[in-house]
């Protein structure tokens, strides 16, 4: 998604990369997390959490989506 | 007093993506009015419009366009056009010495538009997060200051159809104050929105179309004029104080010499002659000009009933029997009305007249008004041996008025 909608590359795109360094500032991590939260319809807790890297984003969706039951591979295309 | 003078203009208008190509299809009286091409057009009495044709999307990255409405996305391109002209690099520690001072009536109107559909009719829980720093007033402004790593003072006016007029007025007074030695000066406008359009209908302002020849409709001093065409695009200026253009060896374009700016204090919509010509006189004031001097005049020229002879009898106020003689142009009939923008375009668009000594015309005038009996360079472009005075009008919905004059540029 961050490839897709960001038009960040996919060499780019890695679990330790730093937002900061993609360019991905405060608001734009918001509106990522917005899109997540439509794409996979989770709700986030709406608390503070510390995301510096693109691993930070993926294990918050990954806690938020196991606490509300929701399969994040539905409907993707199989690997 | 520093000298204030013009060493870049920038142009991202319905008659192409630059200045250079605004100047060239204004004297060829070509026209950027065009029906709309829009799924929703059809809600609208008339498709006419004049937008921007230019792809912006491939200018900014995705991540760069998250914060950017159009209205920055065109700030941005008329302001890099502009920079580069100049040959300056804000970046450096001239950014702390220049401002922005930049125009715009309804600053991001396509995010503010998309941010009622969702949450009012499709009831979306929440907009996008970045709404409000897309749609505020002065999001081209800050854009402009992140882009360029200019850091003086910044100031949004927002004056209706004169607010990029007011913007180059105070840049030149803070120039020429001495508080700041460079400005970017200018403004947009992108408001070809649905809902924008409609309250523009009601309003009863808006050109009838020509049917057979609708590029035509908007017909500036003609007894047939029925009003304006709604635009879209954004123009820059650098302004700089002339020592530091001279010390730098930059080529200097024009002098900007007064500035005009009064209200009419009398009606939120209906123009006055007095207002008018108060602007008018404090431009030529603080020019130290007379009447006489001035060789060519950018009008207001809407293309509404009341608006041009208004102005026919300011301008006759103004400058008495010489007024007969001034060749007046309402660029307007060709690159349409673009509001918070207008002041700007046609600042660019005078400096080009300037430059080139060639008179726009005033297409579209083709019926007579004894009411608005100027010359109104109707027959085509005109060259004139003698054009080292210009003035361009511009008044705005609120009773404001703003004139500008520049001035062939001498050492």
């Amino acid at each position: 998604m961050l490839v897709e909608e960001f038009g960040l590359t996919a060499e780019q795109v890695h679990p330790d990369s730093k937002l900061e360094e993609l360019g991905v500032d405060s608001l734009a991590t918001v509106e990522f997390m917005f899109m997540l939260e439509d794409k996979f319809e989770l709700k986030m807790s709406g608390e503070p959490v510390t995301v510096k890297t693109v691993g930070d984003i993926a294990r918050e969706v990954d806690v938020v989506a196991a606490a509300q039951g929701i399969d994040l591979n539905a409907g993707m295309p199989p690997q | 007093m520093a000298r204030v003078v013009v060493t870049g203009v920038g142009a991202l208008t319905p008659l192409g993506a630059d200045a250079v190509t605004l100047v060239e299809l204004l004297n060829q009286g070509h026209s950027g009015i065009r029906p709309l091409v829009s799924p929703w057009i059809k809600n609208l009495v008339s498709p006419l419009a004049a937008p921007v044709l230019t792809p912006l999307e491939n200018r900014f990255s995705k991540l760069r366009r998250l914060m950017l409405d159009r209205v920055a996305q065109m700030s941005l391109w008329a302001t890099s056009e502009a920079i580069a002209q100049a040959g300056l690099n804000f970046a450096e520690d001239i950014g702390l010495e220049c401002g922005i001072f930049w125009g715009t009536g309804m600053g991001g109107a396509t995010t503010l538009e998309a941010a009622y559909v969702e949450s009012l009719l499709n009831n979306a829980a929440r907009p996008r997060p970045t709404t409000i720093v897309m749609l505020m007033a002065n999001a081209s402004t800050g854009q402009i200051g992140m882009e360029y790593k200019i850091r003086g003072p910044s100031t949004t006016y927002s004056s209706a159809c004169s607010s990029s007029a007011v913007a180059i007025g105070e840049a030149f007074l803070a120039i020429q104050s001495g508080r700041i030695r460079y400005a970017v000066a200018g403004g947009a406008e992108a408001m070809l929105t649905q809902g924008a359009m409609k309250a523009w209908e009601s309003l009863q302002t808006l050109a009838k179309a020509d049917a057979q020849h609708p590029e035509t409709s908007c017909r500036p001093f003609s007894k047939d004029r029925s009003g304006f065409i709604l635009g879209e695009g954004a123009a820059a200026l650098i302004l700089e104080d002339e020592s530091s253009a001279r010390a730098r060896g930059a080529t200097i374009l024009a002098e900007l010499v007064g500035y005009g700016n009064t209200t009419d204090a009398t009606h939120i919509t209906q123009p006055d002659v007095d207002g008018q010509v108060r602007a008018m006189r404090q431009a030529l004031n603080q020019a130290r000009l007379n009447p006489d001097q001035v060789h060519h005049i950018n009008a207001h020229g809407t293309g509404t009933l009341v608006g041009d002879a208004v102005e026919t009898r300011a301008i006759k106020a103004m400058f008495g029997e010489t007024a007969k003689h001034i060749p007046i142009s309402a660029t307007k009939a060709l690159h349409g009305h673009l509001m918070g923008a207008t002041g700007a375009v046609e600042m660019v668009a005078l400096l080009g007249t300037l430059n080139t000594r060639i008179v726009p015309p005033t297409a579209h005038l083709m019926q007579p008004d004894p009411e608005c009996d100027l010359d109104y360079v109707s027959e085509g472009a005109r060259t004139l041996k003698t054009l080292d005075v210009v003035m361009s009008n511009s008044f705005g919905f609120g009773g404001n008025n703003v004139v500008l004059i520049a001035r062939r540029y001498q050492p």
